[in-house]
């Protein structure tokens, strides 16, 4: 015999409108071994909560269930209501008819009705329900960080700053991100480099920063508080340890690769370092452009080194780090826009993305920061293109948020480099931020063409060879416009980076439906996941200017700190367990768990499940055939008495 | 394609013979004298002596990979498998209930198997058709070539034509059937669970007397558990005393395994058993 008290939530309106709380309430006490029952308008509220507190003792309860919100908004809360009370926190049972009833009819009695079954289930299994007690865990300080654009390089330098010890994960060979390519910033028009290079080099210089670069996250394990992440060091065939950055070995190589850095536009030789900032300031071998490794012959990068530290023989190496907590900062890619063949990317030569763009005004990049198109000449009319990819129905629904802003400082920069006429296709402008609105009008002084019209397609000039037509209606004169110019500038659709569905596996990351990371709530935990622990930051959340980027870099930081600071921690205590005797060592436990807990005794021929890594998911117990696995809080016994509360209606 | 089952017989008296002397393995699991020459019995090996009692004939039909996980892992056996006995091996090695190294197998390649109750031809109509073993150490024979009468599935087709209602009224009527004698459980070489869930008390998942929900309840979720591991040797069928076309079901789910992750069970022993084995590209049909 328990005795058990079931407190019915309106939740103001939100619930009390379509289900008929008193009625419920009413009905909950002819439940058995209820004694009593009430409905209230805001039981998280105080004197709901002192209204518990009170009947637990009044009514000598052994069990509460509130039947409210989700238990992801207040579970915590009432169960420091029965902690406070004497009872035992685990015996109180969340009945969610917010989320899941009020908020999925309009009708009041399917509402009611639907509310009645999911109470009943929950008193049948709350009458078996036991008391649990939680484990407390050492805490690891260590923190990771994964991307080192600068989302990453912000957090990084944060965290370490406060004493902590920072691992810096980078899959390319130089950190500094899609930051370190730009020339110019909005809406302030500050130099790049000269705003990152600084945080670049803070970095390198950090005693509590391990940089690792050219390196690939491989193996998650642990959990929050304890996670072992295996790191793939891929081979550089170039002994950083010994390499004292001389470069004397890029000056000889005959190799030529694709310049990543410079988005294709021009070649660099197989031994490289991206760019003259790079850091670390070390080369590597690109593989596939080596001509030692195409032909077996060559190696002069090996004759020039005084240090001895090209090394052909070198291979991907495998380290584990410890960290307590992880933030994911991938950062995004440019849409590839050779699909969208009305715009004739990779068709005509006048046609550049964004990004290509960014190089061309660069002092490092390609032109050395003259704007010419490819075959040297300079442009006398460009047009810059709006959303292409982005805010389209067939390809990605989103607004990218940076397009307008950096089209307005493109012609900025067009305007002061050339003396070309610009052309903006935009939708419509997108200007909400600090100064930003100040900086469209700056620009629009500027003497830049402004047509409201998203541009259709690009074809060749009739006319004048050579030359290129942009097609578009302009939506506020009602005009079909055809616009000869020289350069096309596309804004592509800003998508997650390329290897963020292996980072979402690896770390457990929900994503949406363009692949960007999830948070765990859009307004109330935007850097949080689901993955407890594991921390987003920047555009692999969702599109962002720097500004933004860096705030929330800040704040996974702050996150993540809340975690490292404490010693210990206290996990669930609803882990699973193995009893022995029915175990028939089929061994499904151990292939499906994401965390790594169960484990197969050879000696004894049985599973069994290491508690400190479960983290009472559940997924053990549904696969295993002989229902040895026993889910604490969700036992067999529990889950079927609830079905079948649930079934009686 | 006559199959001589006096010459498979001697190779499999021969082979074993020389594993038990040499000491290679402990056990050997072959076919021995039944109460006459229709009904062989499973038969163990245990020396060089046992070796004369051994028989093979068209009706060793019993898959053998059943006994495999009785003895104490790291037992060195030979078993004698036909083609589905062999896939069976297969799978039993990849949910790591054995060894591939602690065992030999004496893979037999025939066709013509009888059904010793009734007499009749076993073919792709009960069983997955294939004649010649998927795994062995040594082949008692040649291969046997030419192409199964029907493909594994085809016998569905009459079954697939039922709709959702039909196929319900179908298994139920069926499954009424059952005296819950348990005999598809003891023949089914991957059914060893013990205890069963039918046979647990807390929570109990289903009647135990005959009676139609604790039939539907042991046999669904029996086809359940054996989703994508179910090597279609037919045992379970002919097992039966009361003819219940337990194939059909486990074809069909077999079937739909290998429409949804084109993986078949105990082909490979570098696979892992398809619902445990999560992809990223695995289908997401399941879900809809």
């Amino acid at each position: 015999m328990s005795r058990i008290g079931v407190f019915v939530c309106h939740c103001g309106l939100n619930i009390a409108k379509t289900v008929r709380v008193s009625e419920l309430a009413k009905f909950a006490s002819t439940l058995p071994d209820v004694v009593v029952a009430k409905d209230y308008k805001f039981m998280c509220s105080t004197p709901g909560q002192e209204m518990i507190a009170n009947d637990i003792k009044k009514h000598k309860l052994d069990r509460v269930i509130v039947s409210a919100c989700s238990p992801l908004m207040h579970e915590q809360t009432f169960r420091k209501v029965l902690e406070n009370a004497g009872l035992n926190k685990y015996l109180v049972t969340i009945v969610n008819i917010r989320e899941q009833v009020s908020w999925v009819t309009h009708d009041i009695e399917e509402g009611t009705a639907k509310a009645k079954a999911v109470l009943n289930g929950a008193v049948y299994r709350a009458r078996l329900l036991g008391p649990l007690t939680s484990r407390v865990i050492d805490v690891n300080d260590d923190v990771m960080v994964v991307g080192a654009g600068i989302a990453g390089i912000q957090a990084s330098l944060e965290l370490a700053n406060t004493g902590k010890k920072v691992y810096l994960i980078e899959k390319n060979s130089t950190i500094g991100g899609h930051m370190a390519q730009f020339d110019k910033t909005f809406p302030t028009l500050d130099c790049s480099a000269c705003i990152l290079t600084p945080k670049m080099d803070a970095v390198m210089q950090h005693k509590n920063i391990t940089l690792m670069t050219y390196c690939e996250v491989s193996e998650v394990k642990g959990f929050v508080g304890n996670f072992d992440v295996t790191v793939r060091q891929k081979a550089r065939y170039i002994d950083h340890s010994k390499c004292n950055g001389c470069l004397a070995c890029t000056e000889k190589c005959p190799g030529k690769g694709v310049s990543e850095w410079d988005e294709g536009l021009v070649k660099r030789k197989a031994i490289h370092i991206p760019f003259p900032q790079a850091v670390p300031q070390r080369p590597i071998i690109d593989r596939d452009a080596c001509v030692f490794f195409k032909k077996g012959k060559c190696r002069l990068c090996e004759k020039v080194c005084e240090h001895k530290a090209i090394d052909f023989e070198q291979q991907d190496t495998f380290t584990t780090v410890k960290v307590g907590a992880v933030i994911v900062a991938t950062g995004y890619d440019l849409m590839d826009t050779q699909p969208l063949v009305q715009y004739g990317y990779g068709k005509y030569p006048g046609v550049y993305n964004a990004l290509e763009v960014e190089r061309l005004f660069n002092s490092t990049g390609p032109t050395g920061g003259k704007v010419t198109l490819r075959d040297g000449k300079e442009p006398q009319a460009i047009a810059i293109l709006h959303c292409i990819g982005s805010r389209d129905k067939n390809n990605y629904e989103h607004c990218s948020r940076v397009c307008c802003m950096y089209s307005l400082k493109f012609s900025h920069l067009f305007k002061e480099k050339t003396t070309a006429d610009v052309y903006q296709f935009y939708i419509d402008m997108r200007a909400a931020g600090k100064g930003y609105e100040e900086f469209y009008n700056r620009i629009i002084e500027e003497d830049v063409k402004f047509i409201r019209g998203k541009g259709a397609r690009v074809a060749e000039s009739a006319d004048e060879p050579g030359r290129l037509v942009v097609e578009a209606e302009d939506t506020i004169t009602g005009k079909f416009v055809k616009l000869p110019v020289d350069m096309v500038v596309l804004s592509p659709a800003m998508i997650p980076r390329s290897g963020s569905k292996e980072i979402a596996r690896l770390f457990n990351l929900s994503t949406d439906k363009n692949g960007f990371f999830m948070e765990r709530h859009p307004k109330l935990a935007p850097l949080s996941t689901m993955s407890e622990g594991i921390f987003i930051a920047g555009v692999c959340q969702s599109p962002k200017d720097i500004p933004d980027t860096v705030a929330q870099a800040n704040g996974a930081a702050a996150e993540a700190l809340t975690i490292v600071e404490k010693d210990k921690m206290e996990l669930e205590a609803t882990t699973a367990m193995v009893n022995p005797s029915s175990c028939c060592a089929c061994q499904n436990c151990v292939r499906v768990c994401p965390y790594g807990a169960p484990f197969f005794n050879e000696q004894k021929g049985v599973s069994e499940i290491n508690e400190a890594l479960c983290k009472g998911c559940g997924l053990c117990a549904s696969v295993c055939p002989a229902s040895a696995i026993i889910a604490r809080h969700f036992t067999n016994d529990q889950v079927l008495a609830e079905i079948e509360g649930l079934m009686e209606f | 394609m006559s199959i001589n089952f006096k010459h498979i017989e001697d190779k499999l008296k021969t082979e074993a013979k020389k594993l038990l002397e040499q000491g290679k393995v402990s056990i050997v699991l072959a076919y021995g004298k039944g109460y006459d020459d229709h009904h062989p019995m499973p038969y163990v090996a245990r020396n060089a002596a046992d070796v004369g009692n051994i028989v093979f004939n068209e009706f060793c039909t019993a898959n053998l990979a059943r006994y495999l996980v009785r003895y104490p892992r790291g037992t060195k056996i030979a078993i004698a498998v036909k083609a589905a006995d062999s896939r069976a091996v297969i799978q039993l090695i990849q949910e790591d209930k054995i060894k591939r190294e602690n065992l030999v197998v004496l893979g037999i390649p025939v066709s013509g198997m009888k059904n010793s109750k009734t007499g009749e031809i076993i073919d792709s109509k009960t069983t997955c058709g294939l004649y010649n073993p998927v795994l062995y150490d040594i082949l008692l024979g040649k291969e046997v070539h030419g192409k199964s009468v029907i493909s594994p599935y085809d016998v569905l087709a009459e079954y697939e034509k039922m709709d959702k209602d039909a196929r319900w009224d179908f298994w139920k009527k069926e499954l009424d059937k059952c005296i819950r004698c348990y005999a598809c459980r003891k023949a089914c070489p991957m059914c060893y669970c013990d205890p069963c869930f039918i046979d647990q008390n807390k929570p109990k998942w289903g009647e135990k007397s005959p009676e139609s929900h604790g039939n539907l309840m042991y046999h669904l979720t029996r086809f359940h558990h054996l989703a994508g591991r179910c090597i279609d040797c037919g045992e379970c069928s002919r097992a039966c005393p009361v003819n219940i076309p337990l194939y059909l079901f486990h074809k069909k789910v077999a079937k739909e395994c290998e429409e949804m992750f084109g993986q078949v069970a105990g082909m490979k022993i570098e696979d892992k058993p398809t619902l445990v084995n999560f992809r990223v590209e695995d289908s997401d049909k399941i879900l809809e």
